[in-house]
């Protein structure tokens, strides 16, 4: 049976109907309609998932919508304001950080998470905070650069103009 | 593959541990705990288990770690592992669980998963641990069926015991509170495996474990834990080695040792023979050669996850050594050449 839950999204409350089953990942994208948030493995394995409850990075398909009331559920929506992108944002832009994309959300957020907790974190640091995201395309260097970017340890790199 | 979704269930709340254990006291075999959810869901969504009832211990209040007037370390078998991994108490009393549990799965799965899940863990086999649209037609042993795919003449399951926390908690003899409706019992970590894939905790019915305590150590300790895996990160253990030295004070001698080995077979294992030929010995490079070749002469790792037996022996030679040599290390008796 249908439960009426209230979750707290990017700041906002959202009052839904909810199956104790459906997993947050599918209320997010669903019934809230934030697509950001991407579904790839649903096992845990992939990282995709990612959002930020009360500020830790936790997978969204492998928790229940009905355990999240009270709680602030941050996605990747909730990040920039308006165009102005977060500064790990522009440094995964700068760096070439994305490619397909798919994977994205999951790691900005975690790098968001990551940065809050340790704003100098070390490769090996940032390495084990980003061990839970798969990305099939940059090969992960470029992702570890835009990381070092977005914490200062690195001067950042000028867009390149084509 | 299409995305999984979860089987129906009625979701129940409760607000104590007590009425928790009433709850799944009450509903029995239909019922199962969700704590983290890291090992239940993708179980549930792969069709190995299909609870009526879900328990969900989110509503529950968890204390952080807190340490006794007599030194032991009182921990909420509720609490995510990240939380315990940097806990100055826990990194203080037991470094070795804090290192144990930097190897759990990955940044998220810490945060999600808890202390008491990863005690609880279920036992793992590739032919297993798949979506039921790949299985093979006759079921397993552990699908209630007749036949091993990973040992074709096999007589029983061999589903490995995987969790990294268990073998370093066995090794600080760590003991657990065990609360049940109306009753509460403690009981050594090492004494919850019962050895049988099928059922490999010895938990009755409706029982829940509350809380993991580490008594204080009499002694100086070296402790160290290792992990191998193919990938170094979101993997479950090819095979762990938990160390724990007991050093008489002030001497390059060793009391006592522990030494578990995890992830060889149904349950953790202890390696008794080679832990009473270290007692009373002064750690050194020849002993640790011995201890190795003890420890590989008493444990056969069963085959799982792609390793072989053979393989898994000779990666249990340098896991122990390695393991060993740290430990002394650590307990400032032992410098590695």
């Amino acid at each position: 049976m249908k439960r009426l839950i209230e979750l707290n999204i990017n700041g906002e409350t959202c009052e839904l109907a909810v199956e104790p089953s459906a997993t947050l990942a599918e209320v997010i994208r669903d019934q809230v309609g934030l697509t950001g948030t991407k579904v790839a493995c649903g096992t845990g394995e992939c990282g995709t998932c990612t959002v930020l409850i009360d500020g830790r990075p936790i997978l969204s398909c492998l928790t229940l919508a009905v355990d999240c009331q009270k709680q602030a559920i941050l996605t990747i929506e909730g990040l920039s304001e308006g165009e102005t992108l977060t500064p790990v944002q522009q440094a995964f832009h700068d760096c070439g950080a994305i490619q397909c994309g798919f994977c994205t959300p999951g790691m900005v957020l975690s790098t968001t998470a990551l940065l809050k907790s340790n704003p100098r974190p070390s490769t090996p640091e940032i390495q084990k905070a980003l061990e839970g995201h798969l990305c099939r395309c940059t090969g992960y260097n470029k992702i570890l650069e835009a990381v070092q970017q977005a914490a200062g340890a690195v001067a950042p790199k000028t867009k390149q103009k084509t | 593959m299409a995305t999984m979704h979860l089987p129906k269930f009625e979701h129940l709340c409760p607000t104590s541990i007590e009425e928790a254990a009433q709850l799944l006291g009450s509903y029995g075999d239909n019922a199962r705990l969700v704590a983290g959810g890291t090992d239940l869901f993708p179980r549930m969504k792969q069709g190995l288990t299909r609870p009526e009832v879900v328990i969900s211990l989110k509503g529950l209040s968890i204390d952080p770690p807190r340490v006794s007037r007599e030194g032991d370390l009182y921990i909420n078998a509720l609490m995510p592992l990240a939380d315990i991994a940097r806990s100055p108490e826990v990194q203080k009393k037991a470094p070795m669980l804090a290192e144990a549990i930097t190897s759990v799965g990955s940044n998220q799965i810490r945060h999600m998963g808890t202390l008491g899940g990863n005690i609880c863990l279920e036992n793992r086999c590739t032919y297993y641990n798949q979506s039921h649209s790949f299985q093979f037609v006759e079921p397993c042993f552990k699908r209630a069926g007749d036949r091993c795919y990973l040992i074709p003449k096999g007589k029983k399951c061999v589903a490995v015991f995987t969790a990294d926390t268990v073998p370093a908690l066995i090794c600080l003899a760590a003991k657990m509170e065990i609360v049940a409706a109306g009753s509460s019992r403690q009981l050594p970590v090492e004494k919850l495996y019962t050895g049988n894939a099928l059922s490999p905790l010895a938990l009755s019915p409706g029982e829940i474990i509350s809380e993991v305590i580490i008594a204080n150590p009499r002694t100086v300790q070296g402790t160290a834990f290792t992990k191998f895996s193919l990938r170094g990160g979101v993997e479950f253990a090819g095979l762990t080695v938990a160390v724990c030295l007991e050093m008489a004070n002030g001497t390059g001698t060793c009391s006592a040792a522990r030494i578990t080995v995890g992830a060889v077979s149904a349950g953790p294992v202890r390696a008794s023979k080679a832990e009473k030929a270290m007692a009373g010995e002064t750690l050194s490079d020849k002993l640790f050669q011995k201890i190795t070749e003890m420890v590989a002469g008493e444990i056969r790792p069963v085959m799982h996850h792609g390793y072989s037996g053979p393989f898994l022996r000779e990666c249990l030679k340098v896991q122990t050594y390695r393991t060993l040599a740290l430990g002394a290390e650590r307990a400032g008796q032992y410098r590695k050449k």
